[in-house]
């Protein structure tokens, strides 16, 4: 009952949680309905950058923040559940949103291309597979954050930080293609952080069977050691309330 | 645990226990002392008052004890677990200063909430619910989003959370924010039926008057230190007692009086530190014995509010 409890409250426990859904599905049926061109779009891409990449902060943006600037947390904290059913039940409320919302938006976007015939749904189902995955690894990033930092600053922080290293990327590759720094920038990134470039080679089929389950389980593998970080986090935090 | 070990294992077991809080991680910023060596054993079925000025270390004491934070040093148990267990949890609930839940659930969902995570049955939860709702007099508000709650409403509530699944020791940090004088008696009640079911439960309030009709037992916390703790610190029972006597006929000293402190003397009477009324007959005895003659004797005792005062007193002196 415990996990059920928790795993609902990360979809109720905001209104705009359900705000976000909606509007995800509603940008992709519009974009559908614009006047640009969008046939040479690769549906799939598009799922995984926006639902798999983005959509994981707006979901998780103070899940754990909230709690301790409101003082909440000093609540749930006394109950009698350990600290790492407390933050997996949670990751679990996400990850099982995420897969839903994923599914939907696979859905509804076959569904617009079998009716207007606009871009590629090539691979649509493993996109959909990656999507979740790296969904899931940008969910246990910024919920880990979220242990630490307070209110909704761990999505703010995650974006900012993403773009930041995307301006590093995009100078370094354009000025030092072939620099030491550069490689070894890219490889950090591809084995630290969320494996957005190993995931969608799933994708784009740049992979056989077995490259891709290597893929696949390096993300499962770095999600869970995001995870343990964020467990351990919050078994070591303290939840002070206001002072005598 | 068997019910031999229960009935010796103290509820709550502090030893040497201290907090400081800042240093390094406060970005070098000069750390705060808030508890220092405080020890103290409780045992079942006892309603503790714990006072103190602003800044004693009451919340950090409570907090300890919950499980909040850690002690930087020194041991906390509760019912025999070590704080912040599991077990430990199981056996407490805790009500904060100022309560907060998710302001779009009702108040009965915020208790199917929290009974869900306190391990109540399933079948049991929403039964359960009720009952404590019924109980701090919010069922007509049971649909209704806690967003719109009052304070008092949700200290209210907060206590009926705190008291799913029946916990042995209940902490209370200032419980009566808020309340209105009903609720204020319904807590004492709540709080009266709870001692006589054996649960121990322990107080933080600046509503000294509130207090005193519940316990006759307080831990004085006084920057971050215990000044008083136990029964002896009961201060309506504790007082002076002030005799006058017919002038020239004995001469008092403290040594007749022993172990009772002499406050004050003079020709006309004097006045003596005793535990209590059942005190009185002794002291008399040995006045009259030593040939004094006795005209009057009054029992003055210190209301919890004039100790509180004297203790702070002593302790800035």
């Amino acid at each position: 009952m415990a996990a059920y409890a928790l795993i609902i409250e990360t979809c109720l426990r905001k209104a705009s949680i359900r705000i976000v859904h909606v509007s995800w599905f509603a940008i992709y049926a519009l974009i559908f309905l614009f006047p640009f061109e969008p046939e040479m779009w690769q549906w799939g891409a598009f799922l995984f950058g926006w639902s798999g990449c983005l959509l994981p902060l707006l979901l998780s943006e103070g899940i754990f923040g909230d709690d301790i600037a409101s003082g909440r947390i000093r609540l749930l904290a006394t109950k009698p559940i350990r600290p790492m059913q407390f933050y997996l039940y949670r990751f679990l409320g996400l990850s099982l949103q995420g897969a839903i919302h994923i599914s939907a938006a696979a859905a509804l976007i076959f569904a617009l291309h079998g009716l207007t015939g606009r871009g590629s749904v090539d691979r649509l189902g493993l996109w959909a597979v990656a999507t979740w995955l790296v969904f899931n690894a940008w969910t246990a990033l910024s919920t880990s954050l979220s242990v630490v930092v307070k209110r909704a600053h761990n999505s703010m922080l995650l974006f900012a930080a993403t773009g930041m290293v995307l301006f590093m990327l995009s100078f370094l590759t354009s000025f030092f293609p072939n620099g030491v720094a550069t490689v070894l920038f890219l490889r950090v990134l591809r084995y630290t952080c969320p494996s957005v470039e190993l995931l969608s080679e799933i994708g784009l089929g740049r992979c056989r069977l077995a490259g891709g389950l290597g893929n696949a389980g390096y993300s499962l593998m770095l999600t869970a050691v995001y995870c343990a970080i964020g467990v351990v986090l919050l078994s070591k935090r303290e939840f002070k309330g206001a002072t005598d | 645990m068997s019910d031999s070990e229960k009935e010796t294992v103290p509820v709550i077991e502090c030893r040497d226990v201290t907090k400081v809080y800042g240093g390094l991680k406060m970005g070098g910023a000069t750390p705060v002392r808030a508890l220092g060596n405080v020890s103290l054993q409780v045992g079942g079925g006892t309603i503790i008052g714990l006072i103190g000025p602003n800044g004693a270390g009451k919340t950090t004491f409570l907090s300890l004890i919950a499980g909040l934070i850690f002690p930087t040093e020194g041991l906390i148990r509760v019912c025999g677990h070590p704080a912040r267990s599991v077990d430990a949890r199981r056996k407490l609930g805790y009500v904060p200063e100022s309560p907060v839940f998710l302001s779009r659930y009702s108040a009965r969902a915020v208790m199917r909430h929290h009974a869900a995570l306190r391990g109540v049955p399933r079948r049991e939860i929403g039964d359960e619910a009720d009952r404590l709702l019924a109980q701090v007099r919010l069922s007509e508000y049971a649909h209704r989003a806690v967003g719109g709650f009052s304070q008092g409403m949700k200290q209210r509530l907060a206590l009926a959370v705190a008291l799913l699944g029946d916990p042995e020791l209940l902490l209370l940090d200032e419980p009566s924010n808020g309340l209105d004088p009903i609720g204020v008696i319904e807590l004492r009640r709540v709080l009266s039926e709870l001692r006589e079911s054996g649960a121990t439960i322990i107080i933080s309030s600046h509503r000294l008057g509130e207090l005193e009709r519940l316990t006759s037992e307080y831990v004085f916390l006084h920057r971050g230190r215990i000044v008083k703790f136990g029964g002896e610190a009961a201060p309506q029972q504790a007082g002076r007692l002030r005799i006058d006597l017919l002038p020239g006929r004995c001469s008092v000293t403290q040594e007749l009086l022993d172990p009772y402190g002499l406050l004050e003397v003079s020709e006309s009477g004097l006045v003596v530190s005793v535990g209590g009324i059942e005190d009185a007959p002794v002291v008399v005895g040995r006045l009259v014995n030593a040939g004094a003659a006795i005209t009057g004797v009054a029992l003055e005792t210190q209301d919890i509010e004039e100790t509180f005062v004297r203790l702070c007193q002593e302790r800035a002196s």
